[in-house]
């Protein structure tokens, strides 16, 4: 019973004949007993008592009282008693079988040989009359009406085995339930992980010996993540060796350049500059890519120090407005807290200054870029550094791909200031390796970018 | 002129690189592997060996690790751009400098100049005492020799000249810039760690003072201090 076909189908089956056949052999049992019960000890000590109370309850005279009695006896017991008066009538209307009738008549036939209600004249206690308002009241279990709706109409009697076999399917069903869904659970599990990006995510070992539908859905979700792995791993890779290979032709331009300028010929002096200054946007191009790819590799080793973020932020804002003030633009800090995290110092600090020199280059002519470093609202025991420029923002659409690599806002803006379209996505990495998250938001005239950190104990 | 020994396994870059630095006045020497690299500047007297990280047969670690347990020749290490970490190994086994690759040539040259500054006697006899003494440490400035409880301490020229400086302004804070200006012969750019990896090697060679307090000191951006007991 292998498929999760199977498993559904035969267990519910299972549990519902179960099911069925406990109540019916239940109820069997009840009816059953109470047919055998006819003659036994038991039942006859429970007449008598019956008739004794009925008796009792004569001597007052009160023929509701008898009715009242009588219709409670009737909800308790599983058999009839019908109390029947010389014309075979119950006292509650109730039908009277023709086998009953018969058997009163006998009765009466053989009581009136004489009036006398002697004890001794009832070989059978039962069968002695019941005397109220002079009428004369039989009491007779009535055993041929013990039906399955009767005993279905009285709760009482069959509330117990209902609620046995509630409770055992209700086990079987939750322990079904849980066998059914548990995998499903760690599959979404390992979904949402993959989808965050977490490559190394594998199902299969997590199932055990089962060998199901569910099973192979998740040999297809391993086969898919493993799939999805070679194919970024390979892009990476690519990425990666051809900046490597990129490398040894600029490193011979770059000499080649200055052979070029110790033969000194002045005439060429300009062209040889713009050689020199594209040569150095190639290299720092490449190093912005093998940077990422670095990043990007899991195996990134980098040394972990403790970092006094609040110092570090003053030293990148000290060293940033200087250059701002050049252009008519300022950065400043408006709220700091003193915090230290664990981490990169190198990395950190290119994370930072880009953010801020982002700011720098996208607010208005004199307009202040504001950095607070504040503990975060959001999250307890995580900071939150916020870089807030004047400028005209980002279209909602590219809050988040401006952190995907080669992405631009708008192509003329960018190539003037000679960006590549890495920086942000470097940061963006190197923030993730520090286990934070970088964000973006419009807020009013401007952008925010929000670096959120959690702070290690 | 200076001698200089070139291992890079890029045959073409190193011709030209010859070349260009034949230009500015070095004699440079070639070898393409690390184990000729590793020979050759065990036999031979260079003034400054430049090796790059990424070599067949002997990577460029592997090279400097074995001559440091022979030589104190200076050592510039090529290392790979993007590659942080391998500054940062790099000097921690004794490499006086770094350069990321690909590099401006110019560049390449200034960073050479520096390190040959460092390692020829730049203060003059005259001038200042021959030998520094603080404590249980001394420099014999002609020699270029430190003694640690009169015991001789294997030292680069670079973490010498950086001693040098931190002793001579004994007790009191030399900022990073000017530790940098003085002692790596450069201006201090802004992720350079290589200082902060040269004291860290002096603290490791020379342990802490007698009194177990720790012998150079960290002043929190500003830079370093020099305990006098």
């Amino acid at each position: 019973m292998k498929s999760l076909f199977w498993k559904i189908f035969v267990s519910f089956w299972l549990a519902l004949i179960l099911f069925a056949g406990l109540t019916l052999w239940i109820t069997s049992y009840y009816i059953e007993k109470s047919r055998s019960e006819t003659d036994t000890y038991q039942l006859r000590s429970n007449t008598i008592e019956y008739l004794k109370q009925a008796r009792d309850i004569a001597q007052t005279n009160d023929i509701n009282a008898l009715r009242l009695w009588l219709e409670q006896l009737d909800r308790r017991e599983t058999i009839p008693f019908l109390l029947l008066d010389e014309n075979a009538n119950d006292l509650l209307n109730r039908d009277v079988s023709l086998r009953l009738q018969q058997h009163l008549r006998r009765l009466e036939r053989r009581s009136r040989h004489d009036d006398d209600d002697d004890e001794h004249e009832y070989p059978r206690p039962h069968h002695r009359p019941i005397i109220i308002n002079n009428q004369r009241y039989r009491l007779m279990p009535d055993f041929s009406n013990v039906t399955l709706s009767r005993v279905l109409n009285r709760p009482r009697i069959i509330a117990t085995p209902i609620l046995l076999a509630a409770i055992i399917s209700a086990i079987i069903c939750l322990l079904l339930a849980r066998y059914l869904t548990a995998p499903i659970g760690r599959l979404r599990l390992a979904t949402q992980k993959l989808a965050k990006g977490d490559l190394d995510q594998r199902v299969s070992p997590s199932m055990g010996q089962r060998k199901d539908e569910i099973v192979e859905l998740a040999n297809d979700f391993d086969y898919m993540a493993e799939q999805l792995q070679a194919l970024i791993e390979s892009h990476k890779q690519l990425l990666r060796d051809a900046s490597h290979e990129l490398r040894s032709p600029l490193a011979r331009l770059q000499v080649a350049l200055g052979l070029a300028r110790q033969r000194g010929d002045d005439k060429t002096t300009k062209e040889l500059d713009r050689i020199e200054r594209e040569a150095e946007r190639l290299n720092e191009l490449i190093g912005q890519l093998l940077t990422l790819a670095r990043l990007d590799t899991k195996t990134a080793e980098v040394v972990i120090e403790p970092i006094e973020l609040n110092e570090l932020l003053e030293q990148i804002v000290d060293n940033t407005a200087y250059e701002a003030r050049a252009i008519n633009r300022d950065v400043s800090i408006v709220e700091t807290v003193p915090v230290t995290i664990k981490g990169n110092r190198l990395l950190l600090s290119s994370v930072l200054e880009n953010a801020i020199r982002n700011a720098i280059h996208y607010t208005d002519e004199n307009t202040s870029v504001e950095v607070s470093l504040q503990n975060d609202n959001e999250k307890s025991d995580w900071v939150a550094i916020t870089v807030r420029d004047h400028g005209p923002g980002i279209p909602d659409h590219m809050l988040t791909s401006i952190f995907e690599p080669f992405v631009r806002v708008g192509e003329a803006r960018d190539r003037q200031s000679g960006g590549y379209g890495l920086g942000l996505a470097i940061a963006k990495r190197a923030v993730e390796l520090h286990g934070g998250e970088i964000t973006a938001a419009n807020q009013g005239n401007g952008l925010s970018i929000v670096i959120r950190f959690p702070i290690k104990k | 002129m200076n001698r200089i020994l070139l291992a890079d396994d890029d045959v073409e870059l190193a011709d030209m690189l010859v070349e260009y630095l034949d230009q500015e006045g070095f004699e440079v020497d070639t070898v393409h592997d690390g184990k000729a690299a590793l020979e050759k500047s065990l036999t031979e007297n260079y003034e400054l060996i430049i090796l790059d990280v990424m070599m067949p047969k002997l990577n460029g670690f592997d090279v400097l690790r074995q001559l440091r347990a022979h030589s104190q020749v200076p050592v510039l290490m090529l290392t790979a751009r993007g590659e942080d970490v391998d500054n940062i190994v790099g000097l921690e086994i004794g490499a006086d400098d770094y350069l990321a690759k690909p590099c401006n040539p110019r560049v390449l040259v200034a960073h050479m100049r520096a390190i040959l500054r460092r390692s020829e006697s730049t203060t003059p006899v005259s001038e200042t005492a021959d030998i520094l003494a603080i404590g249980d440490i001394e420099l014999q400035r002609g020699a270029r020799r430190v003694l640690l409880n009169h015991q001789p301490q294997t030292m680069t020229s670079t973490e010498y000249r950086v001693l040098e400086v931190l002793l001579e302004n004994a007790g009191q804070v030399v900022t990073k810039q000017d530790l940098s200006d003085r002692a790596l012969g450069r201006e201090l750019s802004p992720y350079d760690r290589s200082l902060d990896m040269h004291v860290s090697n002096l603290r490791k060679k020379l342990g802490p003072l007698a009194d177990s307090e720790e012998r150079i000191k960290t002043i929190r951006g500003v830079g370093y201090q020099y305990t006098r007991p």
